[in-house]
């Protein structure tokens, strides 16, 4: 390759210098090579913990409707029924045509390694560089980069503000953002409430912003906010048609704790816009070459709280969409929900390590070896060819 | 609730705690900063002061010659265009570094005063374009270094600069009885007269009357600006003649011709009204929008005791225990709240050179970020011919595009867009200092805004609970601890600090 044909530009020199010298170099050069390897892969971080148990209801389950007596759905009350015991939350319907043609699964009951301490902070670290606790410092969808074989020209693309810790490191990545600034998700405003309530005047500046200001729309307002995630999606869809084949963002709002029926609803359509807005900025043949993983830190509780919410809790939900997905079904092994199978009598016990889900996808799509995933991309997860995620 | 004094300091006298840095709690080490302060080079004028009198001179020189070649019909559009270009850049990256000042100063007493004063005799960049190039001249020479001294000192260099003369139109203003009028046509203009004795000394409702502005005025006909040295000239030929009566002396130029000005703001100096006005405008500055009296009439003492030396005055303040009680009285202005944000961060000072440079590219001149684009598509189109070409160009010029935007974002059009633009007060009267004007429902939707900017832009290795404590210390409430302990993301957490209450008022 003689020094033409790559282009090298610079760019995030801002981002490096401002916060990531240790992790790139002031002027990362990005390469707009053409590179072979058609397989995608997207990973969708759900930041607040996603609560699986209403994105996917265990109708089925006997003790469900006692545990989630508000938040429970049954397919007589508009739950959408995927399997005969799982329903999907209605706030998703747009999933649905996915579903029925095979291009999407769930995994449930599964977690990241972290126990006991239910710290956003910490879980999410700790998804995002794959170790088992908080010793690893880079993340894993960087060390990705260099398992892949013949990597050279394979490019991965954050679409945030600046570098998730997912694709921190010493691979080279690139990082764009779309240009929307897009609002405060419902749990973020929730917290703003609680941080103001002990100072008046700015609890009612705060409230007259949201009700009446019209400068403030872009902060506070759904409608914004649908149109931030689906811009996101489509440069994320736009640069994988392209030269990239690695892409990463995040989700916010999943924090339900009070009023989770309205907060969660928001979330998942956000979710929902993000995959369906994938697809079709993907196209049919670059989507049929697609993974996407959304994932989450953790689960919340399996029993609603006091104030129409869920708690911090353990075992959670991934979801797996794309037309290389071989799809429609709920993976993971149900632990059920009675009071003895609950972890710790609250929360879903995790049967399944949710990084051996994306060890699956990477092995299915990019032919790193069991080892490699093993060794660099997840150290000391077990994984082999056996792996029943692969059927997912 | 009782904060450690080095807190207090830190976020009433200061901008705020930075990670690492130490703010003296006791008066005597806050004034060691002001003796500390007037000895030391701010970060602008970009070339100095020496220098800026040579660049600010030579532009000026050459719109000149360009406006009056136009009038004789051979207009120079380039030349318009390119020195406008450069003033802009210039009181860009001029009102960048007063911002870094802030941020990176150790001396943050001295700092802060220095806004005060900036403020207080307030000038604006947007007035002409040559005073893009003076305003930070004006308060780099006349501002900083004297406002440890007498506040006569300090009254002399602000109202004797090109920046002040030229802003409230002293320039213009002949007597109308002056030789100038005579041959001109031209009269007398009040506006520094008036603001001289309303805002800068003596105080709104203090009792002069419009006959004494008029008088003001009229003394301080003869003071003009030569524009080829930007220096303050005194002309005879626009100098009232005759005895001017103001506050009850007679200014009749018995101490030599041209020093009845001088006289005039040496007295209004001395005057007791302005030492009251000063005072309580301190107080309400730092302390409460309600200043406490005793602390007032604490300063107002050492002001006549010391003939107005304003470090014995700001002993005054700091000595009062009521100097050190009721923290968060004060909303933040937003320069503080900018500055104090950007501090709480720690980042090396090396992040605004990569922010300038980041809104330096948006120029559509050829920067050269411009120029290694240009040259990058070329060398696309060489390669891959047609199609391929339009990603990486049109990419990068976005991408360039983006990080102007939110260098823009995270600086100055943050301030431009919470009312607070650096050097452009919106009147002779300053910025506005009260709670009530910087805590409404789009001035904190604006701030949330900037600190979700903020913590996207540099909290992505940042903990959220370490950065409460090196941003607040124990002005932290345990209700806002325990909140930011449990956001349901770090950046979601990193901006509540910086949208807190605690955060906001000072």
């Amino acid at each position: 390759m003689t020094a033409s044909e790559r282009i090298l530009l610079s760019r995030r020199g801002f981002l490096a210098g401002a916060c990531c010298a240790a992790a790139a170099p002031v002027m990362t050069p990005i390469s707009f090579a053409a590179m072979p390897g058609d397989n995608r892969f997207v990973t969708i971080i759900l930041r607040g913990a996603m609560d699986g148990m209403d994105l996917v209801q265990p109708y089925g389950d006997p003790a469900f409707a006692a545990l989630r007596p508000k938040l429970g759905l049954t397919p007589d009350a508009g739950l959408l029924d995927l399997d005969g015991f799982f329903g999907l939350n209605p706030a998703a319907a747009p999933l649905m045509p996915l579903w029925q043609a095979r291009e999407l699964s769930f995994v449930h009951a599964v977690s990241t390694p972290y126990r006991n301490q239910r710290s956003h902070f910490d879980g999410q670290d700790i998804l995002e560089t794959g170790g088992s606790d908080k010793s690893q410092k880079t993340g894993w969808l960087n060390r990705t980069l260099a398992a892949i074989p013949q990597s050279g020209a394979r490019m991965a693309i954050d679409i945030n503000t600046s570098m998730d810790l997912i694709l921190t490191g010493p691979n080279k990545v690139a990082s764009w953002s779309s240009q929307s600034n897009f609002a405060l998700a419902e749990d973020e405003i929730a917290f703003l409430e609680r941080l103001y309530a002990h100072d008046p005047a700015f609890a009612q500046a705060l409230d007259e912003a949201r009700s009446t200001d019209s400068s403030a729309e872009s902060l506070y307002s759904d409608g914004k906010r649908g149109g931030g995630i689906a811009d996101i999606a489509r440069l994320a869809g736009g640069m994988l048609g392209k030269d990239y084949r690695i892409a990463s963002f995040s989700i916010n709002g999943w924090d339900t704790h009070v009023g989770q029926q309205a907060q969660f609803r928001k979330a998942a359509g956000d979710l929902t816009t993000a995959i369906v807005t994938l697809k079709e900025t993907l196209g049919a043949d670059a989507w049929s070459k697609t993974v996407v993983l959304a994932m989450t830190e953790f689960g919340r509780t399996a029993r609603e709280n006091g104030t129409n919410g869920t708690d911090h809790g353990t075992g959670g939900l991934a979801l797996l969409a794309g037309g290389a997905v071989d799809g429609g079904k709920v993976l993971g092994q149900w632990p059920g929900l009675g009071a003895d199978k609950l972890l710790d009598e609250r929360d879903l016990m995790p049967t399944g390590d949710v990084r051996e889900v994306a060890a699956a996808m990477l092995y299915r799509q990019f032919g790193i070896s069991p080892e490699g995933l093993t060794t660099k991309v997840f150290p000391g997860l077990s994984f082999d060819k056996n792996s029943v995620y692969l059927r997912a | 609730m009782a904060l450690a004094n080095e807190t207090l300091a830190a976020i009433r006298y200061g901008y705020g705690l930075t990670p690492g840095g130490t703010m003296p709690g006791t008066a005597e080490g806050l004034l060691a900063q002001v003796d500390e302060g007037r000895t030391k080079k701010p970060r602008f004028p970009r070339e100095g002061i020496a220098g800026r009198r040579e660049t600010a001179t030579r532009i000026i020189s050459l719109r000149t010659a360009e406006a009056k070649a136009a009038k004789e019909g051979k207009p120079n559009e380039e030349i318009r265009k390119q020195t406008q270009r450069e003033a802009q850049r210039i009181y860009r990256q001029d009102a960048m570094a007063r911002l870094a000042q802030a941020v990176h100063s150790p001396l943050g007493f001295y700092e802060r005063l220095a806004t005060f004063w900036t403020d207080h005799f307030s000038t604006s960049a947007l007035k002409s374009l040559p005073m893009r190039m003076v305003v930070p001249l004006y308060e780099a020479e006349a501002i900083r270094p004297n406002l440890g001294g007498s506040f006569s000192q300090l009254l002399t260099a602000s109202i004797l600069h090109p920046a002040m003369l030229i802003y409230l139109d002293q320039d213009q203003s002949v007597g109308p009885d002056s030789a100038a009028a005579q041959k001109t046509g031209r009269g007398l203009n009040e506006n520094l007269g008036r603001e001289l004795l309303e805002l800068h000394t003596l105080g709104a409702g203090s009792g002069y009357t419009q006959a004494d502005v008029r008088s003001a005025a009229l003394i301080l006909t003869g003071l003009s600006v030569d524009n080829r040295a930007l220096q303050v000239v005194y002309r005879p030929r626009f100098a009232e003649g005759g005895s001017i009566a103001l506050l009850g002396r007679d200014y009749d130029g018995d101490e030599g011709e041209g020093q009845d000005h001088v006289l005039m703001l040496e007295d209004l100096a001395a005057n007791p009204k302005t030492a009251e006005h000063i005072c309580r405008k301190l107080v309400t500055h730092f302390i409460a929008d309600q200043p406490p009296e005793q602390v007032v009439a604490a300063m107002v003492s050492a002001w006549a005791a010391s003939d107005g030396n304003l470090k014995d005055v700001y002993r005054a303040m700091l000595e009062h225990p009521r100097a050190w009680e009721e923290p968060g009285q004060k909303i933040k202005q937003p320069f503080d709240f900018v500055a104090s944000g950007l501090r709480a961060l720690g980042l090396p000072e090396s992040n605004f050179a990569t922010l300038l440079r980041d809104l330096d590219n948006r120029d559509d001149d050829d920067g050269p970020v411009d120029k290694a684009m240009k040259m990058a598509s070329d060398m696309a189109g060489q390669v891959t011919g047609q199609g391929g070409a339009d990603l990486p160009n049109a990419a990068a010029a976005d991408d360039a595009k983006r990080r102007a935007g939110r260098a823009n974002a995270l600086t100055l059009g943050a301030l431009q867009r919470m009312g607070q633009p650096i050097w452009q007060p919106p009147s002779p009267a300053g910025f506005a200092d009260q709670a009530s004007v910087w805590l409404s429902p789009s001035q904190l939707t604006e701030r949330i805004t900037w600190s979700r900017t903020v913590a996207k832009t540099f909290g992505q290795k940042m903990e959220p609970s370490p950065f409460l404590e090196a941003a607040l210390a124990d002005a932290a409430s345990p209700e806002t601890r325990q909140i930011i302990a449990q956001a349901p993301n770090k950046i979601h957490g990193i901006t509540m600090v910086l949208a807190s209450p605690e955060f906001n008022r000072r």
